[in-house]
Parts: structure tokens; sequence; C-alpha cells
């Protein structure tokens, strides 16, 4: 027999390393020719940390993305970064870039006022020109603030870091402030199981997260899709079969740890949330956890859903589902 | 240990190999070849991250000696852009964000490819079917089907103009 269920698992999660300090850097030069050259540790494994650190110095700078050239991870020239994990480096390399273009700024800042005759603060700098807040006929282009500076012999330059403003937990009772930051996440999962072989069919998932500011909406939907596929792998198919005895690892192959495949996973909507005012780089916030972790509740809810059992852990197996049912209809009867 | 020699088609040009006879196809490009598109994920035909065009089918080569490829047609993924320009599929693996890490992409083009010189309109599910022998730990699929189904789209758009 086929039957349907849908679950639903909720998370919140603390952006950062717990209760400890960790902080990161950038160094940031803008070039006579507006090209900007920024250098951050966190390291890229295609999740994006090197486009978000463009987008922000774009934005802080005004200057356009595709001036951004992003050196990053190599400790030969790049400053601390700190871990690439805690969901932590949008946040925290994020702040850091911005304060970096921030710092060098003051020069940029220093030039424009002179050269346009308008207070530093009402400066703004947007779209490659720089101009009066208070009358934006008053304009210069980068170009132009770029030949100033060069006439002058000032160079843009800034190094910046960032550290989320938390406090070390009391280990008697762990209060404090583990967290600046918390993202937040909702996933809804729909399957089919089948009684008697026990096969789940993993159908649609609907998972919406808050993301503060999203930087760059298709890499965030690529996390939260890939993220929510791979929670429905730890329920229904992987297992990392551990020997009691020597702790080794049985199973490390692809061919005994099944991920899924294309053919296996759900449709997932990914529903990105903007929120606003927190302490993110123009509010962003991280996904790369957040978008894994309600997935694997969800899934085991729908699971429970669909055929009345009562699983709490993972993962769940087709053989272990045969067995609930049954004993559930021996019970029955 | 002797060498033997391998000569075959790899992207379109005749090479001959000195290669040792223990060597797999894999291998052979990667290290003689200096074809470094072809990854080594599993090494037992499990992901597809090492896939390769033989004789137009896609194949792993973690599970193809060398010695077999004698007198086959090869291509990777260098020779589906032999001027440098990014091919249809490519293109649309860019355009819909289809990469992540990118340590599958290499075997997940060259699977989309044999898929469209097949079959130029096919069907998400049949998308699917080819792909499934293609693992991918970041993205959960989607945009990959996507990227094939965007290509294939481009391509036949391409043959009407």
């Amino acid at each position: 027999m086929k039957r349907r269920g849908t679950g639903v698992g909720c998370m919140f999660y603390g952006v950062g390393n717990t209760g400890l300090p960790n902080p990161a850097a950038a160094f940031v030069q803008v070039l006579p020719d507006t090209s900007v050259h920024v250098t951050v540790g966190a390291a890229d494994i295609g999740q994006g940390s090197s486009t978000m650190a463009a987008s922000v110095a774009a934005e802080t700078l005004g200057l356009e993305y595709e001036n951004i050239q992003v050196s990053w991870a190599d400790t030969m020239y790049a400053p601390e970064g700190g871990a690439t994990s805690a969901s932590r480096q949008t946040f925290i390399t994020g702040n850091a870039v911005k304060n970096a273009c921030l710092t060098a700024m003051g020069e940029l800042k220093r030039t424009a006022s002179e050269e346009l005759n308008v207070p530093e603060e009402d400066l703004v700098f947007r779209n490659r020109e720089i101009y009066s807040g208070k009358d934006a006929s008053v304009r210069m282009t980068y170009p132009e603030l770029m030949a100033a500076m060069g006439k002058k012999g000032r160079l843009a330059v800034g190094a910046g870091y960032y550290n989320p403003k938390t406090t070390y937990l009391n280990p008697a009772d762990m209060s404090g402030i583990p967290y600046e930051l918390y993202s937040y996440a909702t996933t809804i999962l729909e399957v089919e199981v089948d009684t008697d072989t026990g096969e789940v069919t993993l159908l649609k998932a609907v998972s919406a997260h808050d993301v503060g500011t999203p930087v760059g909406i298709k890499m965030v939907e690529g996390q939260i899709e890939g993220g929510t596929a791979m929670g429905t792998g730890f329920v229904v198919s992987e297992k990392i079969d551990v020997d009691p005895k020597t702790l080794a690892i049985k199973n490390p192959t692809l061919s005994k740890y099944i991920i899924e495949t294309c053919m296996d996973v759900p449709v997932v909507y990914p529903i990105v949330v903007s929120s606003e005012g927190e302490a993110g780089p123009f509010g962003a916030k991280g996904v790369g956890e957040p978008a894994l972790i309600p997935s694997i509740p969800a899934t085991i809810a729908a699971i429970n859903d669909a055929i009345g059992s009562s699983f709490t852990s993972t993962p769940i197996f087709p053989a272990d589902i045969v067995k609930a049912w049954q004993e559930q209809q021996a019970a029955k009867n | 240990m002797n060498k033997i020699t391998v000569r075959c088609t790899v992207n379109h040009k005749s090479v001959e190999v000195e290669t040792a006879p223990n060597k797999r196809l894999l291998d052979m490009l990667r290290e003689d070849l200096n074809l470094t598109s072809v990854k080594e994920g599993c090494s037992e035909g499990e992901c597809g991250a090492c896939t390769v065009l033989y004789n137009g089918e896609p194949v792993t080569s973690c599970c193809i000696l060398a010695g077999q490829a004698q007198g086959a047609d090869i291509v990777t993924l260098e020779g589906i852009s032999p001027d440098g320009k990014p091919d249809a599929v490519q293109q649309a693996f860019m355009d819909s964000g289809a990469v992540q890490c990118g340590f599958c992409t290499p075997g997940m083009i060259l699977s989309a490819e044999a898929l469209l010189a097949k079959n130029p309109n096919p069907t998400e599910e049949e998308v699917k079917q080819a792909m499934s022998g293609n693992l991918c730990r970041c993205t959960g699929y989607a945009k990959i089907i996507e990227a094939v189904l965007m290509a294939a789209q481009r391509r036949r758009e391409e043959g009407q103009a």
C-alpha cells in the first residue's frame, strides 16, 4: 500500500562560532583604473564567498561588481579569515570587507570633498559616481576621482576586520551571548511510502529561509536546493557504518554510502525570505548549514505522518519502515 | 614494466601514447595527456566525475584500462570547446547557476552532451535518467537539470535560426 505524508521542520541557527571570538579580516585597494583588489582569508569551495566579498565591496564603494577582483584563502598573502564553517563568512568576512572598504574610502572622501567643495559626510558613492546628497548636480565620476587622487599622490587602501559581538558562556549555566546573529528556516516536505517494500519516494519540498538581505539570489537558491536535498539523503539512504571495536568507517565508498542521484531528490521550491536591520553586511546572513537542517526533521516527520510511526533518528531504511508498519498493524489486530 | 602504445583519437586529434599497461583510461588522460578536467571521484564507477565520451557514449574512465582505448574516439571536456569558447551546455551551466564546487561539472556536461547528441528534445524525465550516473553533493541537481533543458532549447532555437 502506498501512503502519503507531510512533515514540517523548523530551525533557528546561530551564525558563527559559539560563544567565542571568531574574527575575519580583509584588505582592499581601489586602483587608478577604478578596478578594486580585495583579499580575504575565506576559502571559496564553490559556495560563493568570493562572489559575496565582491558584491559587498562594490556596494560599499559605489562601484560595479565587475570592477572587483577577489584573491582568497592563500595564507601567503591573505589575512586571517577563520574557518569557513558555521555559515559565518557572509556575516563576518562580509563585514570585514565592508570595514576595509570604508577605511580605503577615507582618502577617496577627502579628495572628493576637496574637488567638489562638499563636506565629506554629504558625499554619496553610487553607480561609479560621487555626488552631493544635498545637490546631486554636484558630481564627479570615479575615473575623475581616481585621477585627482593620482595628482595628489594619494592611495585608496584599507584593512578591516570584524569580530561578532558574542561573550564567552558561563560554564556553570551556559548563560551569555553565544551568537550575534541568527538565521531562521522552515521546510515542509511530502513523501510517499510503500508499506510493502519500505521504499520512500521524496515528492516535493518547500523550504523558506530568512537570509537577511540575499547576496546573489541564485546562489542562495542553490544553497537551499542543495541543503534540502542533502538532508533528505541523511534520512533515507546515508549511514556512516562505524565498526564499534576499531572505530573504522566500514563503508567509505560511494557504492556503500549511498547519496541521492537526480532521480531520488525531491523537487525543491526555495523561498528566499528577506529581513532587515541585522548585523551582517547590508543585512546579509548565513545560509549554508541552515539550508540543510530543517529538511532532516521534515523528512522524518513526513514518514511518521505517512505510516503512523514514531521514528526520531536517522537513517530510516526500508527494512525499518516495513518493520514499523507491520508492528503497528499487529498491534491493531 | 614494459610500456604499451595506445593509438586513439582524443579530442578530435590522433594521438599515440606510450603508457603503462596497468593504467586506467582516467590515468592516461590525466597523467600522460594532461587532460585534468577528467576528475577522479570514487574510483569505482559510482560517481561519474571521470565521465568521458567513448565513441560517443558516456563512460566512467576509472573502470576502463588505457589499452581498451585502442582505436577509440575519446572526448573530454577540453574537446567540447576546442576554441576556448563555452558551448551551449557549458554556457547554460553558468547561466543557470548549476556549478557550485565544480568537481562533478565536467562529467555532468559530458553526460549531457551525449544525451543531446542523441535526443535534442529530451523531457525532464529523460534528462534525469541520462544524468543519474553523475553524483552531485552541492546543488541538489535542480539547476543542473534546468541547465541541460536550457541548453537543449537554445540548440534547437539556433538550429531553426
